[in-house]
């Protein structure tokens, strides 16, 4: 009797080593990873992009949205002693 | 204070901020240029300009047809001193390449060719009216200055200059503006400055010397006593407007005008209009 089932838990035993085996295997952890999709890792690249860009235009117009409508309607200039930074020029 | 020269639009495009580090946004300044030179040059066929030009209608970017917008605006508050549809005008003066390629052409002009001609825009729709063509060099710059400054002043206050065209974001820039016998130095604090004249953009056809500032009423480089014109205004594109008002109708009734500017006549006086006088 303990005989019989010392050999039931023996080939169970063997069966669970076997599926485990055979899924370790089938699993090839030893093959190089297989190189992305270059689709993907383009579209990846470009939502990137699109992110910062998306990020810059909110920052263009928060800052728009800052300068207040009156100051943008009437220039403010005057005739200085300076030297200047640049020199216009006819366009 | 960070500078930063390169050459868009056929002029000198000069980009100065107060920051150290601001190469990002000088890039993008830099880019942005190139973007607006690639949809508003008549002298790349491939343009978005020279595509309406050609076909008469389409369904326009968002740039072009703000472009076009604010220039048919201009034509009507300025009653037609101001006008985009110059091009074929311009054509005929021989002014039909990008200027550093135009010579000088002992051939007679051909007969001058008022503007005038109907725009339409509805949106992102541009239709011209049969035989009609734009320029919009001019404003173009400014546009691309106003643009770029924005982009800029991420980093900081700025100043962009495109040739003639000034746009300022924050900050005091001291800006000299040649006058006839020296440079006066305008500090400006906010909107945006234009220079237009004859003397830089000139060529001689059929023996007589032409500029590229074609009276839209006459079709021909205009006929007028000043040499060039400066003014401030709220933006570039404004400025650049005014200024070929101004240039067009002469130093007497030019004298007169409230807007901040330096008249340069051609028989060497300098005048200071608006809030400079």
């Amino acid at each position: 009797m303990a005989n019989h089932t010392a050999r039931l838990y023996a080939v169970a035993l063997a069966l669970v080593v076997f599926f485990v085996g055979w899924a370790a295997i089938a699993a090839r952890p030893w093959a190089p990873t297989a190189a992305a999709d270059p689709r993907l890792q383009a579209l990846n690249v470009r939502a990137a992009l699109l992110k910062q860009r998306a990020a810059f235009i909110s920052q263009v117009t928060a800052l728009r949205a800052k300068q207040p409508a009156a100051a943008a309607a009437s220039p403010a200039v005057r005739v200085v002693n300076l030297p200047p930074l640049t020199v216009t020029r006819t366009s | 204070m960070t500078r930063r020269t390169f050459r868009a639009m056929g002029t000198d495009i000069e980009l100065l901020v107060d920051a150290d580090a601001a190469t990002d946004e000088l890039d993008a300044a830099e880019a942005e240029f190139e973007r607006l030179e690639a949809i508003l040059s008549r002298f790349r066929p491939e343009s978005e300009l020279s595509r309406l030009n050609r076909d008469g209608a389409i369904e326009a970017s968002a740039d072009l047809a703000r472009v076009v917008e604010l220039a048919v605006a201009a034509r009507e508050r300025t009653a037609g001193r101001f006008d985009p549809t110059v091009h074929d005008a311009l054509v005929a003066a021989g002014y039909d390449r990008s200027f550093e390629e135009v010579e000088d052409d002992d051939a007679p002009a051909p007969p001058a060719a008022p503007a005038g001609g109907g725009v339409l825009v509805d949106g992102h729709r541009i239709e011209l009216a049969p035989g009609v063509r734009l320029d919009l060099g001019g404003i173009g710059k400014g546009y691309a200055a106003e643009r770029a400054a924005e982009l800029l002043a991420l980093a900081g206050d700025c100043l962009v200059s495109a040739g003639g065209d000034v746009a300022v974001r924050g900050g005091s820039w001291p800006v000299g503006v040649e006058t006839a016998d020296g440079t006066l130095t305008l500090e400006l604090t906010r909107g945006g400055l234009a220079t237009s004249g004859r003397d830089r953009r000139r060529w001689r056809r059929g023996g007589r010397e032409i500029h590229h500032l074609i009276d839209p009423r006459t079709g021909e480089p205009a006929e007028t006593d000043l040499l060039r014109v400066t003014v401030v205004c709220s933006d570039a594109v404004e400025a650049e407007v005014v200024a070929k008002e101004l240039f067009f109708a002469g130093s007497s009734a030019a004298a007169g005008s409230d807007v901040p500017g330096v008249l340069v006549t051609r028989d060497g006086r300098t005048l200071l209009t608006g809030a400079l006088a």
